[in-house]
């Protein structure tokens, strides 16, 4: 049950339609229930993992202080869990593993939804916990609604329970929180519908038949993929933050204009937000800290050891681990210029130095996202050779518009046109369109424009997954 | 304290004319991020002969926390 599916817009009218009207001491309750039917029509086994999970590490943390053993046991059981998922994610095929000449089978049964995102969030808490910065929490059930609370169990945002817990017992929803959540749900529709979902065919016909195509084409779609993953991705973030301020509860932001950054680092403040945080809490800072005499080489060692350990939570193979290699370079090459880079900054106009800076930017982030969307590291290499052969296109018709287009004919041209131009003007007025959305005042004409860009220029395609829900 | 804490920071973040005050936080320091915070705290560590423990590092909002910090510790 995809968030832009029917079925789950009736589940979710009547999830809010009953939660509003339910007294106060029911809400979680019913909360809690309407998750467990979130979970469980996506398979059995993702219920039964998620209530497990929970159970387990709520009793967990009750034990946890001062016993060593028992945290590094609890975070191992987790860690596995997050590989497993990944590694065997969303497929209904049995997978097969070598060790030596011993072959495993492993069954989809270890598919579960979410899991990589809320075995994150357990971590997380275990260690708080664990250091004293957090009480262990005392209702099995609020427990369980922070994981199982189905806005967020997708993909995140990633919380920590104090950030999410006592939410429970306030859950005021007000006219203002109701609209406000149904713009941010308007605005996630039009960022998944009309301009992720437009763009997922030229991204298909550039990445998946890499042969064919020159520089500028290649490049192109290269470029249209990251557009494509960042309002794919925030338009999911978008929906969940509505839902749940519908509910009655305000979740972390994921995105902050990630691609106006003008550095790497700052590409990494802004993008998947509650993600990067909880590896800069958890693994960068600890690492550093223990290091931290070595004092560059340390966040060297930090940024390193962080980038690999996110390249393999995204998936296990060559392409994520060269994914990470790319911003593990970025990374470096950044934190040893810095001072070079802010005198150069104070040297030259700053709209020109910004502007070049973002340019710069997108580029090795779109640089990155090859190895990201490839399928195989063959793939990627063939992708990037294409880039630096016969870039100026000799028929551009033929082929530069139909490649992107998928089509040769006037409408399938007009199309594409549509397709680029409304992700330009979102991104040129980015700032002004989130003010709106946030917005807790209905503004009529933001409606009905997000409403007539849906059904003139929505894609309706059933079966249209977001694509961060295979992590 | 804080002029011997001013010409640490000085060193770390390479510049010679920036001056600290007890309000001072990370956003007010260009040079000051996630990736030179650390580097800061072990240049803080052996200028004053002090050990600040993994919770106290992260505890730590802006240059007068850190100043009582390092007060703290040197008592």
């Amino acid at each position: 049950m995809s968030f832009n599916s029917p079925l789950f817009f009736l589940f979710l009218f009547a999830v809010i339609f009953i939660h509003f009207v339910l007294s106060q001491k029911y809400r979680s309750a019913f909360l809690l229930f309407a998750s467990f039917i979130f979970i469980g029509y996506y398979n059995l086994a993702s219920l039964v993992t998620v209530i497990s999970f929970s159970v387990f590490n709520y009793l967990i943390a009750k034990k946890i202080i001062g016993n060593r053993m028992l945290y590094v046991a609890s975070l191992i059981i987790n860690s596995i869990a997050i590989v497993l998922f990944n590694y065997f994610n969303l497929s209904n095929q049995d997978h097969y593993f070598h060790i030596s000449s011993i072959s495993f089978n492993v069954q989809s049964f270890v598919v579960a939804l979410g899991l990589s995102f809320y075995s994150l969030q357990n971590i997380a808490y275990l260690t708080e916990v664990y250091f004293k910065r957090l009480q262990p929490e005392t209702s099995i059930s609020n427990y369980t609604l922070y994981n199982s609370f189905f806005p967020k169990i997708i993909s995140g945002p990633i919380l920590l329970p104090n950030e999410f817990i006592p939410q429970i017992n306030i859950n005021a929803i007000t006219k203002e929180k109701l609209i406000g959540g149904f713009h941010l749900i308007l605005l996630g529709l039009v960022k998944k519908m009309v301009i992720a979902d437009r763009l997922a065919p030229s991204v298909h016909s550039i990445f998946d038949y890499p042969d064919n195509y020159n520089g500028l084409t290649t490049l192109t779609g290269i470029y249209i993929f990251t557009i494509q993953l960042y309002f794919d991705f925030s338009g999911y973030t978008n929906m969940a933050l509505g839902i749940a301020k519908m509910l009655g509860y305000d979740l972390k932001e994921n995105f902050n204009m990630p691609l106006r950054s003008t550095s790497v680092s700052e590409f990494w403040r802004r993008w998947h937000i509650s993600l990067i945080s909880w590896f800069t809490n958890y693994i960068y800072y600890p690492v550093v800290y223990r290091l931290r005499k070595s004092k560059k080489i340390a966040a060297l060692a930090g940024i390193f050891i962080t980038f690999l350990i996110s390249g393999i939570w995204h998936g296990i193979g060559f392409t994520f681990l060269a994914w990470a290699s790319c911003h593990i370079i970025y990374l470096s090459f950044e934190l040893l210029t810095k001072r070079f880079r802010l005198n150069l900054s104070e040297r030259f106009n700053n709209s020109v130095y910004k502007t070049i800076s973002v340019f710069i930017v997108f580029n090795a982030v779109c640089f990155s996202n090859i190895f990201f969307r490839s399928q195989s590291m063959d793939q990627a290499l063939r992708l990037i050779q294409n880039i630096f052969s016969n870039f100026i296109p000799y028929n551009w018709l033929s082929e530069f518009i139909a490649p992107l287009a998928i089509g040769g004919h006037q409408m399938d041209q007009f199309n594409l046109m549509i397709s680029l131009f409304i992700p330009i003007i979102f991104l040129l007025f980015e700032r002004k369109i989130n003010k709106i959305a946030n917005q807790e005042k209905f503004n009529i004409s933001f409606v009905v424009t997000s409403l007539l860009m849906i059904l003139l220029f929505g894609i309706f395609a059933s079966g249209s997954r977001f694509i961060y829900m295979q992590f | 304290m804080l002029e011997q804490l001013q010409n640490v920071f000085r060193t770390v973040f390479q510049d010679d004319n920036l001056i600290i005050s007890e309000t001072i936080t990370a956003n007010d320091i260009k040079m000051w991020d996630s990736l030179m915070h650390l580097e800061l705290i072990a240049s803080i560590e052996s200028e004053f002969n002090i050990v600040f423990s993994f919770n106290e590092v992260m505890g730590l909002n802006n240059v007068g926390d850190l100043l009582h910090l390092i007060q703290t510790k040197k008592k």
